[in-house]
């Protein structure tokens, strides 16, 4: 007969192979060049490898505990155990030695400083570890055969966890305020395929000549983008200023005369959104804008927008 | 491919308007700075060969020089690297520093009184000497001079090496990979203060010498940082820009201003989260490091290292 501890033993080994995977991840994938958690107690040379085998590990067991049972089981659930009681010592080593240090537990997502809550959860998932030992299943076992008393105990075990882990905060504080795009990381390539996908790239399609821009650079929240094109047989410069924020991005395209810097045509604050928005036509300070070409002239009525936009 | 900065900047004047991409302050005609490598000395004058040719400075009971520190006519040898600020339509010489150098990163090794700083992934390495007579003076504000501790000072070249003279700012008490990670700013605001410093672009380019213009440490890493980029997250909220982007620059200090292009990638610089003292506390954190012409046509004095700034974005 399958008694309540069994059940909250069996949930166990899911609670450890779910907090495992996604930290074994985030330290392989980490980058930092300080290192995270308690390899910064470690010399520079050592605190790389030190990550890499402590991610390393912590895979190894989390899929250890999914898929063994038996010895090989328990042996996992020993090594849990040793790995999150070591980890919790390290935690009150590095609160000690270096106060601002986050835990490094899921990589740069635990950066805020070391406190009792993290060292707690490690306490308490060695003693989770430690009550596995000996439960006849391993995690995908449990899993195939939850029941709802595992749920209720995966329920409270989460509630508890989430309550000990600083990463949820950190986590709801970027997702309520978002890096400015204006120092945010954005490659180019994914710059490129928003511009590719506009209404814009395909209103400038007849113009442009190649698929490759010949310049790329960056201002802030936009990013702009120079292509090669001909109109009415003169080479001409096609450029596109693709704002870095929002879903549906306003690009903007200039037209100008390669040889005489000359703006032969301005089109911006396109309704990009294919949602029965219209082309605008856009004169910089100061330009007139010529006539429009056959490319461009498909989309409508004009009207006149903003004349200038600061990054 | 070389980047074209003056296309870059008229193409975003285009898209965004001139405001956002102000043309760059030129140069003033005559420009009151000078630089060039002496020819000849008297009592009364110094010839000076420059890009323009050999140009002659008279001095006058106000003349001042700088060689490490407040010296004479008698630092002055035929064949030194000179800058001279000048006045009376480059007639008369106000000041002149001479074989003025900086070394300006991160310590790499250390080798006796000979030290090889990592001045970013676009300057490379420079070896810098500390000569015991001043050790003491740069042992104040960089009291480890050990590999991965961070290193500004203002020296003089001499036999063809530079020989750190006085430090540029106080040194942080631990290595870079000890430096708790800056996190990412909640906004980005219009104007920016901080402090900026300066560098000598003829370094590796002679050619260079009289770029007016702004090292940049928050370059954007795919179009212009390059695979090697070693770029961190400074203390300040610096949007990222591109080699040809200007910049908006205030001196807070003597209230001079102008619009310089950025121009190099100043990698190194975000390490450094000091404060200028030269004329009373400023901000935290390094907005750029300005050529060495850029910053005297700014008003700095070379030798303090700094001034307040602050950068306005278009």
């Amino acid at each position: 007969m399958v008694t309540v501890l069994d059940v909250v033993r069996e949930a166990q080994l899911l609670v450890l192979a779910v907090i495992l995977l996604p930290g074994a991840a985030a330290k392989l994938l980490d980058r930092s060049p300080r290192g995270q958690g308690p390899a910064v107690l470690l010399p520079i040379g050592w605190r790389r490898p030190a990550t890499l085998a402590h991610g390393a590990a912590e895979g190894v067991l989390a899929l250890a505990l999914l898929g063994a049972w038996g010895i090989a089981g328990d042996a996992a659930r020993i090594g849990a155990a040793l790995l999150f009681a070591g980890g919790a010592a390290a935690l009150v080593v590095l609160r000690r030695s270096s106060p601002e240090t986050g835990c490094g537990c899921f990589g740069g997502l635990s950066t805020t400083p070391v406190d009792w809550r993290s060292i707690a959860r490690s306490g308490l998932l060695a003693v989770s570890a430690l009550a596995a030992i000996g439960v006849p299943s391993s995690a995908a076992g449990v899993a195939a055969g939850a029941t709802l008393g595992h749920a209720g105990v995966l329920a409270l075990e989460a509630v508890l966890i989430g309550a000990l882990s600083p990463e949820l905060v950190e986590l709801a504080r970027r997702a309520a305020r978002p890096v400015p795009c204006a120092v945010r990381e954005i490659p180019v390539q994914r710059t490129l395929a928003r511009l590719r996908a506009s209404d814009v790239w395909r209103s400038n399609a007849a113009v442009v000549e190649g698929t490759e821009p010949l310049d790329v650079w960056r201002q802030g929240c936009w990013r702009f983008a120079v292509f090669p094109g001909r109109r009415s047989g003169r080479p001409v410069d096609v450029v596109f200023g693709i704002p870095l924020e929002g879903r549906r991005p306003a690009i903007r395209a200039v037209i100008t005369d390669r040889e005489t810097g000359e703006v032969l045509y301005a089109l911006g604050g396109l309704a990009d959104s294919g949602r029965g928005g219209r082309p605008r036509r856009q004169a910089p300070a100061g330009v007139e804008v010529q006539s429009v070409g056959d490319a461009v002239s498909a989309h409508g009525p004009e009207r006149e927008a903003d004349s200038q936009v600061t990054a | 491919m070389p980047v074209d900065a003056s296309a870059r900047r008229r193409h975003t004047a285009v898209v965004l308007g001139d405001r956002a991409a102000p043309e760059p302050t030129p140069a003033p005609e005559p420009d009151p700075v000078v630089r060039g490598v002496v020819t000849e000395i008297t009592p009364r004058l110094v010839a000076v060969a420059t890009a323009q040719g050999e140009e002659r400075f008279l001095f006058e009971a106000a003349t001042t020089f700088w060689c490490g520190r407040e010296t004479g006519l008698s630092a002055l040898r035929v064949g030194d690297d000179v800058v001279v600020r000048c006045r009376a339509g480059r007639a008369v010489a106000e000041r002149i520093w001479v074989r003025l150098a900086r070394v300006t990163g991160v310590i790499a090794e250390r080798s006796g009184e000979t030290l090889v700083v990592d001045t970013g992934h676009t300057g490379g390495r420079r070896s810098v000497v500390v000569p015991y007579r001043y050790s003491g003076r740069i042992g104040v504000r960089h009291p480890v001079l050990e590999p991965g501790y961070l290193l500004d000072v203002i020296g003089v070249f001499e036999d063809g090496a530079v020989q750190a003279v006085v430090p540029a700012t106080t040194q942080p008490p631990f290595p870079v990979w000890d430096a708790a990670p800056a996190k990412a700013p909640e906004a980005v605001g219009d104007r920016i203060r901080g402090s900026v410093s300066w560098y000598d672009p003829a370094v590796g380019d002679p050619d260079r010498a009289g770029l007016l213009g702004a090292a940049y440490p928050a370059v954007d890493r795919d179009s212009d940082c390059g695979p090697g980029c070693d770029r961190v997250r400074g203390c300040l909220p610096l949007p990222l820009l591109s080699l040809g982007t200007t910049l908006s620059l205030r001196n807070e200090c003597t209230g001079d201003s102008a619009v310089l292009p950025v121009v190099d990638c100043a990698s190194v610089t975000a390490h450094f989260c000091d404060r200028c003292t030269d004329c009373g506390p400023g901000e935290e954190g390094r907005i750029a490091q300005l050529t060495l012409g850029a910053f005297l046509a700014l008003g700095g004095r070379p030798e303090s290292g700094c001034f307040n700034a602050t950068l306005t974005l278009g």
